[in-house]
């Protein structure tokens, strides 16, 4: 049995700095996969990573897409963007470390939190950098 | 399954108003009149406060006073101490249901008091659950197993007081006067249709203590005149910190808690238990959620308004001496916690559909979202189906027809 095939991608356009909608993509990528019959223990760690990547792309860029790809034995997070970058990854795999403005801060996002958390729920986190934007590559198996 | 709410078929006049509030989507119309699929009820009573014709009514119990038991027990609701007029001498409402045909009352509001104890420990013992979800409404509980089930491991592995007061009031009947098991009728006088279900269908595998729901307001009329009676004696008051648990917020008042959110409402519940499973509320320490609007004091079986009712129990507590208390039973809390009466373990609900694969499942959703697209998208219940999304889903399992849509069927006349 071939496990590798992609089944199916949902794909989301995000808009930088859009915070009205924020939350929806991420939102839709749940009821998805409840209406799928994920396992809910899984969904969860979806509906956390996809929300912060989501969240990540209003707040530090310019706007991006984020896709969720379902395979047999593993559900894949990918969030590419167009933007600054991150210029020290490992600084900003740092619990409370945060580069969100205070304008960001009052919405009530920005808490240092994001990639940290993405990376805890998976069981891969890839992350790639440039000053042309970011992509992050998340995976948590079924 | 035993069933708690009642559908009366002749009253119902298919006007889909049930429909579209149930928070579980249980309710589809067939043939003009509703249906209640058991398998995904909660047992909130949402169908019943919304129903403009009263088909649907809680299940109507056998009186207490037709059960043979050597000795009955009552335990009134927290909520009772609402429903009277302001300036009611409310230590002669315990006395006023022992003559109901009661041989002993033990007030919930005493168990309250003790699970509020247990509740604060729980939280300061564990630090890496956060946030626990209370369990006492049980309708709350159900909507967790049926639509949040992730969140399981979140909710507090305490019984409800009702539960506890049942335990002791038992144990301790049986004690005094060397009874068994089978010669105690332990009976619950409730404000809601859920607790009843608690009862029939406990959340845990263990069997509930309690014997009989009886609905509060069913004897209410009986109780009232009791109360008024001028040779009725004062008994016991309630435990203030107790009553609390009626109003929403007050489990967590009582227990002494600061960083908590109580909500209140089905809707407002949904919306936080989405927060919940997004990751978010893991620095709050208990949610304490009741699915009646105001808490237990808007459950269908009240008499009074849940808003007054609320401002009646404030004023009690505030005007009410705590001497006159006849309760010994928080002494004894340490030994009690110990013990594990206040353990709940809590199953989860196995799931009665064949699992497909992730690739058949797929198949089936977007199969499901091509109907979608073919409807209207104004989710207006006029098909039967509370949304276009759930009708889509019951075509594809060949339930309901494409032209059950009565906007489809009138584009289709004007061509």
């Amino acid at each position: 049995m071939v496990f590798d095939s992609l089944i199916k991608r949902y794909s989301y356009t995000i808009i930088g700095n859009d915070f009205t909608t924020a939350g929806k993509s991420s939102s839709d990528i749940k009821s998805n996969l409840k209406a799928i019959g994920i396992d809910a223990k899984i969904i969860r760690k979806i509906a956390i990573i996809s929300y912060e990547a989501e969240i990540n792309i209003i707040i530090h860029s310019l706007g991006g897409q984020l896709h969720c790809d379902l395979y047999e034995d593993k559900i894949v997070i990918t969030s590419e963007d167009i933007g600054p970058g991150i210029p020290d990854i490992e600084m900003a795999m740092t619990e409370g470390f945060s580069t969100a403005s205070d304008n960001v801060r009052e919405l009530g996002f920005g808490a240092g939190m994001g990639l940290p958390n993405m990376k805890r729920y998976s069981d891969d986190f890839e992350i790639s950098s440039s000053s042309k934007g970011t992509i992050i590559i998340i995976t948590v198996l079924i | 399954m035993n069933f708690s709410i009642m559908f009366d078929k002749e009253k119902c006049k298919g006007c889909t108003n049930c429909m579209k509030r149930c928070p579980t989507q249980a309710i589809r119309l067939k043939e003009s009149k509703a249906f209640i699929d058991g398998t995904k009820c909660i047992h909130c009573g949402e169908c019943i406060k919304i129903c403009p014709h009263e088909a649907y009514s809680a299940q109507s119990v056998e009186s207490h006073k037709e059960k043979n038991y050597k000795y009955k027990i009552a335990i009134p609701s927290t909520t009772i101490y609402g429903q009277f007029p302001k300036g009611t001498e409310i230590c002669k409402v315990q006395n006023a249901i022992l003559k109901l045909g009661f041989d002993y009352v033990y007030d919930e509001s005493w168990a309250s008091e003790l699970v509020s104890k247990a509740i604060k420990k729980r939280i300061e013992e564990n630090k890496n659950i956060r946030p626990f979800i209370s369990t006492n409404c049980p309708s709350t509980v159900r909507l967790i197993k049926i639509r949040y089930p992730s969140l399981m491991e979140h909710l507090i592995s305490l019984e409800a007081p009702m539960e506890i007061a049942a335990k002791v009031a038992r144990q301790r009947a049986k004690q005094l006067f060397d009874l068994e098991d089978k010669d105690i009728g332990v009976f619950y006088i409730s404000p809601c249709p859920a607790k009843l279900l608690a009862v029939t269908d406990p959340i845990g595998p263990n069997k509930s203590n309690i014997n009989w729901v009886v609905p509060l307001n069913t004897i209410y009329g009986d109780l009232y005149r009791e109360v008024k009676k001028e040779n009725n004696l004062c008994y016991s008051n309630p435990s203030l910190k107790g009553i609390k648990w009626a109003v929403s917020g007050g489990q967590s008042e009582s227990a002494e808690l600061i960083n908590y959110i109580a909500v209140n409402g089905m809707e407002n519940i949904i919306d936080i238990f989405d927060e919940i499973e997004n990751g978010k509320l893991s620095d709050v320490d208990f949610v304490e959620t009741l699915a009646c609007v105001g808490g237990c004091v808007g459950g269908t079986f009240n008499i009074e308004n849940p808003f007054i009712a609320s401002n009646t129990l404030k004023y009690i507590i505030y005007n009410t001496n705590e001497d006159t208390l006849l309760n010994d039973d928080l002494d004894k809390f340490d030994e009690l916690y110990n013990e594990g009466i206040f353990d709940l373990t809590i199953t989860e609900d196995k799931d009665q559909k064949d699992k497909l694969s992730i690739k058949d499942a797929v198949k089936r959703f977007e199969k499901i979202k091509e109907i979608v697209a073919l409807l209207p998208g104004l989710d207006c219940g006029s098909c039967g189906a509370p949304t276009c999304f759930a009708h889509a889903e019951d075509i594809y399992e060949n339930e309901a027809k494409l032209y059950d849509c009565v906007v489809l069927r009138a584009k289709s006349k004007e061509n």
